[in-house]
């Protein structure tokens, strides 16, 4: 960060914990409350000691080619604005002014030198966020008024592999810390191929009304739904039910810090329910070069049944090629921003048939995502019962399946089926909730069941 | 929406027919008869509703691209298979059903660009609703091309703008 000379933020002090988070989240016991995806007083405390303190998706670098690129997005509720540098770096700044806390730029992409809040005509530069200059500046220079201590508020930024995320907590871990072991399993979606991948144009929006850690904990290690929500879609898209996830030969479930990745090693089982039979010729072709690049076992995962969520809230399907923030919007609702992931290298006919193809599925209009969205209302909703919270409700499928002599990086679990990743989701969330600082948060990682 | 400036008008007959044709979609929709629907459409249909993005005035970009992200992209298979989701007994989130209502309006009709095709203007509103308190709206425009074919009128391309950056709702389990 380099505009350190600003005035500091100054962090209301940390609130203390929440008393009954013990009782609401008993990963040892895989037991949870339904309390968790209602509560306003948890998400406050969700907004302060989770989505600003960790790191989170903002942007892929393909989304700002050129310097003066920018994009809208935002970390938890704090809206951001990330923009390409001269020096091609990207920064992310809060798109807020300094000044009454005005959005300073409301498109949601674009290509800009400055950006000018509306109020008062403060404006400041795309290129380091400094404040150029306002309406009526005599006044200002008059007054003494420092400028070098009021640009654009800088986040902290850090790229994998195209990825951009950002943190505005100076005492987090790197981000490769932060990561950890789990970016040789992201590898497969973002490096599978020479050139790396490349977000396509556009981004879908919508909302769902469900607390953001149903969807998050959907993608996080939940593919034993697949096969009976998706029912419909599957016979729809491929004439036949969803491939019988409990007798695929081999699979696993890894976490680490609350990340994780359930897959099989089926290939192309994602990516065959879009229909395309090009698109799994394109990954049968290519997957002799993947082995070459990143050995046998992961080129067996380009797109097999999968799916990943980055704690808390980046989530993405191997094959399918959709990719997901879930933004909080208050308990009981989430803004949904989709894109779809190519490799760089890709034909255009095929990356056009993963745009087409990640739509038909896996977006508002997806015939998958449809009976989603229904199902994760729906848990957040019965929540508002005092009566149903006391319900205990049953996160336990797959304890004692940790691998331990497993040569797999991360937490290994046998089999997608199972809700090891889940347990380890809230396990994190509660340490970040009873956590005062970075430092407090335990490390869990060969402990988990 | 394009404003073409040299509109061809057809007679009040051809207008009327264009006109029937669009009610009696809304009419199929709201009734769930999506075979009837889909008989409606050309095989050549391109169905194509593209993602609205926020973009200021003088970018030149636009706020929709067709090799951009959209609700809708679709030809005649991806419309089956649309429908074949919605006709599955095991389509959980379709059972009790989602009742629609689609209201049609602003209709201009012009000749097309090819003999025997006609180019449509209209305006919808789309209002869904499940359970007991849930309501979706959706008003858009559309933009159609409909063509005379051996077995009468059909739709051979339809483009549908929302005002609508982002879906205030879960999802469009419908056609619009």
């Amino acid at each position: 960060m380099d505009n350190n000379k600003h005035i500091p933020l100054r962090t209301l002090e940390s609130t203390p914990a929440l008393g009954n988070l013990d009782r609401l989240c008993d990963m040892q016991e895989g037991r949870l409350s339904g309390k968790v995806f209602w509560d306003e007083a948890i998400y406050e405390q969700e907004l302060e000691k989770i989505f600003a303190r960790c790191w989170l998706f903002v942007a892929h670098e393909s989304q700002l080619p050129r310097s003066g690129d920018y994009l809208t997005t935002s970390m938890g509720e704090d809206e951001v604005l990330v923009v390409r540098q001269k020096d091609a770096s990207i920064k992310v700044f809060l798109n807020a002014c300094p000044h009454r806390g005005n959005k300073v730029c409301f498109a949601e992409a674009g290509n800009a030198r400055g950006f000018i809040c509306n109020y008062h005509g403060w404006s400041f530069g795309a290129d380091g966020g400094r404040l150029m200059g306002m309406h009526e500046s005599k006044c200002y220079e008059e007054s003494q008024f420092d400028k070098s201590r009021h640009g654009l508020r800088e986040a902290r930024v850090a790229s994998y592999k195209g990825l951009v995320f950002a943190t505005f907590a100076s005492d987090a871990p790197t981000l490769e810390e932060y990561l950890g072991p789990m970016t040789w399993y992201m590898d497969v979606m973002l490096d599978m191929d020479e050139g790396g991948s490349e977000f396509l144009g556009g981004c879908i929006r919508s909302t769902i009304e469900c607390n953001w850690k149903i969807a998050a904990e959907n993608f996080v290690g939940d593919i034993l739904h697949g096969g009976w929500t998706h029912d419909s879609a599957a016979k729809a898209m491929l004439g036949g039910p969803v491939a019988n996830v409990g007798e695929l030969p081999e699979s696993y479930s890894v976490n680490w810090n609350g990340h994780g990745y359930e897959f099989a090693t089926d290939v192309v089982g994602n990516a065959a329910t879009l229909g395309e039979k090009d698109i799994n010729k394109y990954l049968h072709v290519l997957r002799p070069k993947v082995a070459e690049r990143l050995g046998e076992f992961r080129s067996k995962l380009i797109g097999a049944i999968s799916s990943f969520t980055v704690f808390p809230n980046f989530s993405f399907l191997p094959g399918q090629n959709t990719v997901r923030i879930w933004q909080p919007r208050g308990p009981h609702k989430i803004e949904l921003f989709t894109w779809v992931i190519v490799n760089k290298n890709a034909p255009q006919d095929i990356k056009d048939k993963w745009r087409r193809g990640a739509m038909m599925t896996f977006s508002p209009t997806g015939v998958f995502e449809m009976d989603d969205g229904e199902n994760w209302e729906y848990c957040t909703k019965t929540s508002r019962g005092v009566v149903t919270r006391y319900q205990d409700l049953y996160v336990g499928l797959g304890m004692h399946t940790r691998l331990d002599d497993s040569e797999l990086p991360g937490n290994v679990f046998k089999g997608q089926l199972n809700e090891c990743n889940a347990r380890a989701f809230y396990q994190r969330w509660k340490d970040l909730l009873q956590a005062p600082t970075w430092a407090d948060v335990p490390d869990r990682n060969g402990t988990l069941r | 929406m394009t404003h073409q400036l040299q509109d061809t008008p057809v007679s009040i007959d051809e207008a009327r027919r264009v006109e029937q044709f669009l009610l009696r979609e809304a009419r199929l929709l709201d009734n769930e008869c999506w075979d009837q629907w889909l008989l409606s459409l050309s095989e050549a249909i391109h169905y194509w509703m593209p993602g609205i993005e926020n973009r200021r005035r003088e970018d030149k970009s636009g706020p929709y691209r067709l090799e951009h992200m959209a609700f809708f992209d679709d030809g005649m298979r991806e419309l089956k298979r649309r429908v074949a989701r919605f006709k599955q007994p095991s389509a959980w989130a379709e059972n009790p059903p989602t009742r629609n209502v689609h209201l049609v309006s602003n209709i201009e009709v012009y000749a097309g660009a090819e003999p025997g095709e006609y180019l449509a203007y209209s305006c919808f509103v789309n209002v869904r609703s499940r359970g007991l308190d849930e309501h979706a709206q959706l008003a858009g425009r559309r933009e159609d091309v409909l063509r005379l074919e051996a077995e009468g009128l059909k739709l051979l391309k339809r483009k549908i703008l929302i005002p609508n950056a982002m879906l205030l709702c879960k999802n469009i389990n419908t056609f619009l």
